[in-house]
């Protein structure tokens, strides 16, 4: 560690100083806990959803899913070098597309279902056409987005001509895909970006970092608008809550968290009923009160928001949950795994 | 263990060649099969003409061309080892070719290279060896090049010892004795031994081992034997059900199943290890089972190189003759314990199959890919680390306290309210949450029926819970098509359309592509803003304004500027037009037929609230 110089340790007194006073505008604020609101509420079942189909087909560990916005169809890629577009009603599969790079990492499908996207370790994003079918009849690759310094961890689109994406290199970036041009780019935590989540209207989105934090931003703006604490290891992903004034995240720390936007805390704190996992990868349903974060020890985890109680676990995996994702329509869900397997919940 | 020390000549053939050519991979700085081993394979297999790469003909004539090879392995840089081991299978052949004639050495050059590596030195060069270690690499690989046989092997050998100096003695002499990957492991585990704090199941793995430390102890531990069967013996196995019994009378364990639980994750960490088995699981029967020797436990924080494996692949063909030659030199030279390799066999077997487990099994000592990387575990790409953190510390911190002022000048809500407000939208929703009520319409996926998404695309039929969301808000109305159709034509009703309507061209204007956007925002300036425009939308001359600037701004308009008036406009809609949507009759009636037509479906779960 260099020598301080004042000025620069003035500055650190006063971000101290700060943060203390904001632990002391949250206390303030937090003049009840969610739970003790919830206390009256009747409480809510067990998860009901049990496994009812197996998409098979990839080879590999897939580590991703994301489903379209018809709530049918979902896309999911693999480290066999193969994005799969299923029909999860007949758990067909609709498209294959083959990768120049296996080692794809995040996958997301437009909600229009005319694009997907994906990326990975080949520090690129690489957008296809799912309606357009090249020469050798596989979908047509429209986009391929470089520019990065570090592995894709996360992209969403906002429609079918912009995307979001956060990467390794802790950017966020902002691409006009009609231009194929990339709009914004900036740094946006202090370490990998793991997650991204959309609010509802599209105006804003959450992303999740390795650096323990989870920030909001405005589509239109680089600077974020609030920073949220909490966990002790990486957040690894985060997810809007329905009304778009919160969002749950889930961490390594084997905690899932949701937060409040406009009282600017955490208002909920989830944990598994034993300590023997890691969430990969966290999902709300409709009405915001169940909560379900896929585990490193197989398992998804769900949890009742409101009373703050753990409502069961789907069991199915033999390994690592890397991804989960529910359906538009909030009906099923569906999650992968290292076991090679993409199951479905409903 | 003290056998193990013999029979390290035994598979010194194999050793030298799968050193050397993992050395490359290890080194990563030449990855070329320019490694002498190859052809050192070529040649024991003496008929393979294709895998003959250049220096080839210098291996042919052995004793004399030493030198031939080392300067393309000192191009590695560093990689003295590379000579020392070229050097070492070459010129200890002659020193073979005096020494042990025995076996297979016919074959030219080929026969002389595995004859050399096989009669490698007896246990008093490898004691010379080990003093030998004092001298430093460079002498001894620059002697390497030139001098006689004898030296040549120890410099080789030293090459080992060297990182073994890192593990505990017993376990090196197993590492020697443990043919193919043991010597590539001992060079990975040398780089990556500093790693081993952050390992990520360090714990786990040290608690297991205390476990399998007590299992193993001589008269308290399971009970090891060696089985005889018709025609051979198994050694040093154990039965499951033994195994059972001994964690049910030694641990704090409830029942069968989680004693059988308990030893399954022992196993598949590669601990225990099923003698004839890919599938790493603990069976309660009389399967047998071995214990996995310390040196291949994964708290040693193995990373294996997918080259280690191929390289096993690849020599699988060749690899039983090359066992046969190295055995039956050993037999030559000294007399060595079948039951003994066998044990070591299926342990190293046993290495893969947890590390390389065959599909379905499970992967205990794989970590999160992402994770590898940002640890620095690949060369290339930087993760986080590369990016620049601090330019100037200063102005960093300038800006976080900026931002800090922000969040405190931001008025936040009380968590009461939040609560509240989480709770209300949870009352609305909860009819639409499937996990709590079950859908109006049968789930596809269950029902094997489709009219889920059929009956979205007819507005005949509208579920009378999909009507009542449209009073939820404006949002909610003008996402559902048939909402906004219904919306649409009660403004038209009200002669309010134009406010929809500017507002949904706006956004289409939005959502094109930049060439056709200025043509649109001229035609809706045109259409609803301009002075004489057909139907003027009712803005606030503020807006025009704000509108009017950004449409004639000198760069052109961009695809925002129409936003202050369209935000204006949705806000006069949703405060005045919506509200009086939801109370007219056309919205009633509508909410009332469709709920006619619903027929009630019996709430299968009960647990609406």
């Amino acid at each position: 560690m260099p020598k301080i110089d004042p000025e620069t340790q003035a500055l650190y007194d006063e971000i101290n100083g700060m943060i203390e006073k904001f632990k002391e505008d949250q206390k303030a604020k937090a003049d009840c806990t969610l739970a003790d609101k919830c206390g009256d509420m009747s409480d809510v079942t067990k998860i009901r959803f049990s496994s009812k189909k197996i998409l098979k087909g990839h080879i590999n560990k897939v580590n991703s899913v994301h489903f379209a916005g018809d709530s049918r169809h979902c896309v999911t890629g693999s480290l066999d070098g193969k994005l799969i577009i299923w029909d999860t009603w007949t758990a067909n599969k609709v498209q294959i597309i083959p990768l120049r790079s296996a080692w794809v990492m995040t996958v997301a499908f437009s909600p229009s279902g005319n694009f997907v996207a994906c990326g990975g370790m080949d520090n690129a994003c690489t957008v296809y056409d799912v309606n357009n079918r090249d020469a050798s009849g596989v979908a047509k690759m429209v986009r391929e987005l470089v520019g990065y310094e570090g592995f894709l961890s996360s992209c969403r689109f906002l429609d079918d001509s912009h995307l979001i994406t956060g990467s390794g290199d802790m950017k966020i970036c902002h691409w006009d895909l009609e231009k194929g041009v990339k709009t914004m780019d900036f740094n946006g935590h202090a370490g990998d970006i793991a997650g991204l989540s959309l609010s509802p209207d599209m105006q804003t989105y959450i992303t999740g970092s390795v650096d323990k934090t989870a920030k909001l931003w405005d589509v239109r703006e680089q600077g974020h608008k609030q920073m949220f604490f909490g966990h002790d290891m990486d957040v690894s992903s985060v997810c809007y809550h329905p009304n778009g004034y919160g969002f749950a995240s889930c961490s390594e720390d084997q905690t899932a968290r949701l937060y409040d936007l406009r009282s600017d805390q955490q208002i909920g704190l989830y944990a598994p009923p034993q300590k023997n996992t890691g969430f990969t990868s966290c999902a709300l349903s409709t009405s915001g009160r169940y909560l379900m974060c896929g585990g490193i020890e197989g398992m998804v985890h769900s949890w009742d928001t409101m009373k703050q109680k753990h409502t069961g676990t789907l069991s199915g995996h033999e390994n690592r949950i890397t991804c989960i994702s529910l359906c538009p329509n909030g009906m099923c869900l569906a999650s992968t795994s290292w076991d090679q397997q993409v199951r479905l919940w409903l | 263990m003290n056998s193990e020390a013999d029979k390290t000549q035994a598979t010194n053939a194999t050793l030298a060649m799968s050193n050397a050519e993992k050395h490359p991979a290890v080194e990563s700085t030449s990855s070329l099969p320019t490694s002498p081993p190859a052809t050192a394979t070529a040649a024991t297999e003496s008929c393979a003409p294709a895998a003959i790469s250049p220096p080839a003909p210098a291996q042919a004539t052995t004793q004399t061309s030493v030198p031939t090879p080392a300067p393309e392995a000192l191009a590695n840089g560093n990689s003295n080892s590379n000579i020392q081991e070229v050097v070492a299978t070459t010129s200890s052949g002659s020193a073979a070719a005096t020494t042990a004639e025995g076996g297979a050495t016919v074959n030219g050059a080929g026969g002389v290279v595995t004859s050399a590596a096989a009669a490698t030195p007896p246990p008093s060069a490898k004691t010379v060896n080990v003093r030998d270690t004092t001298t430093s690499a460079g002498v001894s690989s620059s002697s390497a090049s030139k001098s006689s046989g004898l030296l040549t092997v120890n410099s080789n050998h030293h090459h080992h010892h060297h990182h073994q100096q890192s593990s505990s003695s017993s376990t090196s002499s197993q590492q020697q004795a443990t043919p193919s990957t043991v010597v590539m492991q001992s060079s990975s585990q040398h780089q990556r031994s500093n790693k081993n704090e952050d390992a990520p199941n360090i714990l786990v793995y040290k608690k297991m081992e205390t476990i399998i430390e007590k299992m193993q102890a001589e008269s308290t531990g399971v009970a090891v034997r060696t089985v005889k069967a018709f025609m051979s013996k198994v050694p040093s196995v154990f039965t499951g059900a033994d195994l059972v019994a001994w964690i049910l009378k030694n641990f704090d364990v409830e029942d069968v199943t989680e004693a059988l639980h308990f030893a399954h994750l022992l196993s598949s960490h590669g601990y225990i290890f099923p003698i004839d088995d890919h599938a790493l699981t603990v069976r309660n029967d009389g399967t047998f089972y071995r214990f996995q020797t310390p040196y291949f436990w994964p708290s040693n924080c193995w990373e294996p190189e997918n080259t280690d494996y191929a390289l096993q692949k690849m020599f699988s063909r060749k690899w039983e003759f090359i066992f046969m030659q190295a055995e039956s030199q050993s037999k030559v030279a000294k007399k060595r314990d079948k039951l003994e390799r066998k044990v070591l066999d299926s342990q190293e077997r046993a290495f893969w199959d947890v590390h390389r487990p065959m599909p379905g099994c499970v992967n205990t000592t794989e970590i999160d890919i992402k994770k590898a990387y940002r640890r620095g575990g690949s060369s290339h790409g930087t993760g986080s680390s590369g990016a620049s953190v601090a330019k100037n510390p200063i102005e960093q911190l300038s800006r976080i306290i900026a931002l800090r002022k922000q969040k405190l000048e931001r008025r936040t809500i009380k968590v009461s309210k939040a609560a509240e407000a989480l709770v209300a939208y949870y009352d609305q929703y909860n009819e639409f949450d499937y996990f709590i009520t079950s859908p109006e319409l049968p789930n596809p996926w269950q029902t094997d029926s489709t009219e889920m998404w059929d009956t979205e695309k007819n507005s005949k039929e509208v579920p009378v819970r999909r009507v009542k969301r449209w009073a939820f808000s404006l949002r909610e109305l003008l996402n559902d098509a048939i909402g906004r159709d219904q919306f649409t034509k009660f403004l038209e009703k009200e002669y309010s359309g134009e406010n929809l309507k500017f507002w949904e061209s706006v956004q289409e204007m939005k959502a094109l592509p930049q060439s056709e956007i200025k043509e649109a925002i001229h035609k809706i300036w045109q259409e609803f803003l301009a002075p004489d425009a057909p139907c003027p939308v009712n803005v606030d001359s503020k807006s025009v304004e704000l509108a009017r600037e950004a449409v004639n701004s000198p760069n052109g308009p961009n695809r925002w500027c129409f936003d202050v008036a369209a935000s204006h406009v949705y806000h006069l809609m949703k405060s005045d037009s919506y509200s009086r949507y939801l109370r007219s009759d056309m919205y009633k009636d509508y909410l009332n037929c469709s709920r006619k037509k619903i027929k009630s479906i019996p709430n299968l779960f009960g647990v609406k609230r």
